[in-house]
């Protein structure tokens, strides 16, 4: 019976209100800004000395594998790292528990596809949660491919001779005159070649490095789940607006209109649709520029969390609604805010949290929402595997505390 | 068109409405008049179906507000006695949400928000906000809002309470022109003048109980001819046996330690010889009041209808 409009105009006014005035908003979008400015700034620059733990499983065990592995216990970067030889199910367990920065996996048959000039393959696993150390893993590795696909075109026939060598354990000393006199008019030779330009081109070609994740550091986890934390403040602020409107007679006069309670219960919703379409608009844009995010995410990390918004908006809305007075309802919607951020991954990610603490998180709905997205978003995990369980729990989340809101908004003018 | 049948409303053990009856028809304007607590908001809640009664029905246009609420509230204007505005929001948007809310859309509710603007006289103010309106202001824009839609029945909360004469002229005469358009108009309010310059008909409320229903001169008529005399002093010792053997038509109302009460026929003319009874000091201040309704309450519950 109310007008058709009622929703919108409810959205808007709601709107209107908020813009004029104004520090609810600035402070919903700065907040999460400055802390993950903050938090990426601080885990950026670090301080202390770096040590980190490098796992290698070598399912090739030659001569080559062992030579590439070895490179870690020497030089520089053994000062930095501490090597250690892991079958493949520790290496998984160990990375999965956080507690190595890399882990690289010589696959069989690596230093047989070397020796006859084929392309090989080496995995690397980097701890999502360290920025810097499984960076640097990264391009040792890449300057060892490098340097190995170097020997690899240069001393072609050198290798063909040495293989057999290699294999038999045998080394026939006229052989090895001529391996050592080809090598030193190679190297003779390559005094005069400009070599840099060839490099990349045939590096893809001999060893592809297969990367699990792309860049990953701290600013950047912290990213979605301080979108998170903007649309839990803004939907708390805006969840206990219902007291207000309560309190100010406007709803008692609405419950005495044929509809249009539910022409305003749905205004709400609209209203808090539009607060959080703006504030993950401008977060998710300026977070994305900021880590370089491929631009076809941007839209999809904000469809993804104004729905998060919505789910945390009814659940607030239907905590606010239980309460017996307004007063009650805004402390408690802050006690729970504090817990959610905290556990929910908002604070500290997830993945540097103790796994039973991580364990709780997971359970809490922007938990579940948050932990979705990123191991689409940073995990590269196909998007309906990583989204579809957490967006039916949301969107059950949503339906059942809309309704429940519907219900219980005629018990607030019982209550003033 | 409005029909309240044995309403009850309990709080609790608390009864603060009970078995009311009456009947608002078109086109006439029904006051409820008593004092603060006398259960009127109770009864207009329970019209409006904000409550819900402990017993009996109310019908608005034919429709049993608790079993066909849809169809009796769209018949239903509704000024509560708190505000609900938005004081953030100007008039014009107030009026906008509501009529909305009642269904109102395109150029009529153009042309409607016009109308009740000029008739609340704040066309001129529409634009401000209402956090910077008068509480006359607020008001009439409170009670603007509630006739948007053109009700065929306007239930109306002490819309008056606390303003200034001029927004009070301006309530009063919309409220008259909407009778004159044949709403019916339920109007509660502790101010006798306003009951008797405006209502067609007066329910008098304490306690929660009708004690009294008729036109203005059929409750006069129930004082008959008499006159009430107030007596406020010190009769701590007096007794009223010689007032009810000498005073003509006398009927004793109250009689406490400071105050005394009664009514009498031809009060002006008895006056001295009644005042001449009692020793000197005893009384110290006299009122006399001709049949109206303040004094019909008075007669009827013992207590004064302004606290
Ligand atoms: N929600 C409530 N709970 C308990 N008592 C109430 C409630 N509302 C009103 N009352 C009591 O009911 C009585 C009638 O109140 P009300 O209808 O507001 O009177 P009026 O409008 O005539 O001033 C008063 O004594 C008041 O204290
Ligand atoms: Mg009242």
């Amino acid at each position: 019976m109310s007008s058709q409009r009622m929703p919108i105009t409810v959205a808007g006014l709601r709107l209107k209100r908020l813009v004029r005035e104004k520090w609810g908003l600035i402070s919903w979008l700065a907040i999460p800004t400055i802390i993950v400015f903050l938090m990426s700034l601080i885990a950026g620059t670090g301080s202390g000395k770096l040590t980190g733990k490098l796992l290698i499983t070598d399912h090739d065990e030659s001569a080559v594998s062992q030579l590439l592995a070895g490179s870690f216990n020497q030089g520089p970067l053994a000062e930095i790292f501490t090597a250690k030889q892991v079958t493949e199910d520790e290496g998984r367990q160990l990375m999965d528990a956080g507690e190595a920065s890399a882990w690289i996996t010589i696959d069989a048959g690596f230093g047989e596809a070397f020796m006859n000039n084929q392309p090989g393959q080496l995995r690397l696993v980097k701890n999502p949660a360290q920025s810097i150390l499984p960076q640097m893993v990264e391009t040792s590795m890449q300057l060892l491919v490098d340097a190995a696909t170097y020997i690899q075109i240069l001393f072609a026939e050198e290798l063909a001779v040495l293989k057999p060598m290699l294999e038999t354990q045998k080394f026939d000393d006229a052989n090895l005159v001529a391996l050592t006199l080809g090598i030193k008019q190679q190297l003779e030779r390559l005094e005069s070649t400009l070599f840099p330009p060839q490099l990349k081109l045939i590096e893809k070609q001999v060893a592809e490095v297969e990367e699990t994740s792309t860049n990953i550091t701290f600013g950047l986890l912290m990213f979605p789940g301080a979108i998170i934390m903007a649309l839990i403040f803004s939907a708390n602020s805006l969840a206990v607006l219902i007291w207000d409107d309560a309190g100010n007679g406007v709803i008692p006069r609405l419950a005495a209109t044929p509809k249009a309670l539910q022409a305003y219960s749905t205004g709400q919703f609209l209203g808090a649709a539009a607060v959080f379409t703006f504030l993950t608009t401008v977060l998710a844009t300026l977070g994305g520029l900021y880590f370089a995010l491929p631009w076809w995410q941007i839209p999809a990390i904000i469809v993804w969390l104004v729905f998060a918004g919505l789910v945390l908006y009814a659940m607030f809305v239907f905590i606010a609604l239980l309460m017996p007075t307004g007063k009650v309802a805004n402390i408690t919607i802050s006690a729970t805010t504090f817990p959610l951020l905290m556990l929910g991954g908002s604070f500290f990610p997830m993945e540097s949290m103790p796994p039973w603490l991580a364990g709780i998180g997971q359970f809490l709905p922007n938990g579940f929402l948050l932990k979705g997205l990123k191991d689409w978003l940073l995990r590269q995990e196909p998007m309906m595997e990583a989204l579809w369980l957490p967006a039916v729990l949301g969107l059950v989340m949503l339906a059942a505390f809309w309704l429940l809101s519907r219900v219980l908004v005629r018990q607030l003018i019982h209550k003033v | 068109m409005i029909k309240v049948e044995a309403l009850t409303k309990k709080y609790g053990d608390f009864t603060a409405a009970e078995d009311i009856n009456f009947e608002v028809h078109a086109g006439e304007i029904f006051g409820l008049l008593g004092p603060n607590g006398a259960g009127k908001s109770t009864t207009i809640n329970c019209i409006s179906g904000l409550m819900v009664p402990s017993e009996g029905e109310v019908y608005i246009n034919q429709h049993a507000v608790t079993g066909d609420a849809i169809q009796a509230k769209a018949s239903l204007g509704l000024v509560p006695q708190d505000l609900a505005l938005y004081e953030d929001l100007n008039g014009a948007e107030n009026l906008n949400f509501w009529a909305q809310a009642y269904g109102l859309s395109g150029q009529f509710m153009q042309q409607r928000i016009d109308e009740v603007l000029q008739q609340v006289g704040l066309a001129a103010r529409a634009k401000d906000r209402v956090s910077t309106y008068s509480g006359g202001m607020k008001r009439r824009l409170n009670f603007a809002c509630g006739i948007l839609h053109q009700p065929k029945a306007l239930l109306l909360d002490e819309p008056t309470v606390g303003v200034d004469p001029q927004s009070r002229e301006h309530l009063l005469g919309a409220v008259e022109q909407l009778k004159a358009q044949g709403t019916a108009v339920l109007y509660t309010t502790h101010y006798m003048e306003e009951a008797e310059r405006l209502c067609d008909r007066i329910g008098i409320i304490d306690h929660g109980k009708i004690i009294a229903v008729g036109s203005v001169d059929e409750l006069r008529s129930q004082m008959g001819e008499k006159d009430l005399i107030t007596l406020q002093g010190d009769f701590s010792g007096v007794e009223p046996d010689w007032l009810a053997a000498h005073v003509a038509g006398f009927e004793l109302i109250e009689w406490q330690p400071q105050t005394v009460r009664f009514m009498a026929e031809q009060a002006a003319e008895q006056l001295s010889a009644i005042l001449g009874r009692f020793a000197t000091g005893t009384v110290k201040q006299t009122a006399v009041q001709q049949a109206n309704l303040e004094s019909l309450f008075i007669k009827l519950t013992g207590r004064e209808l302004r606290d």
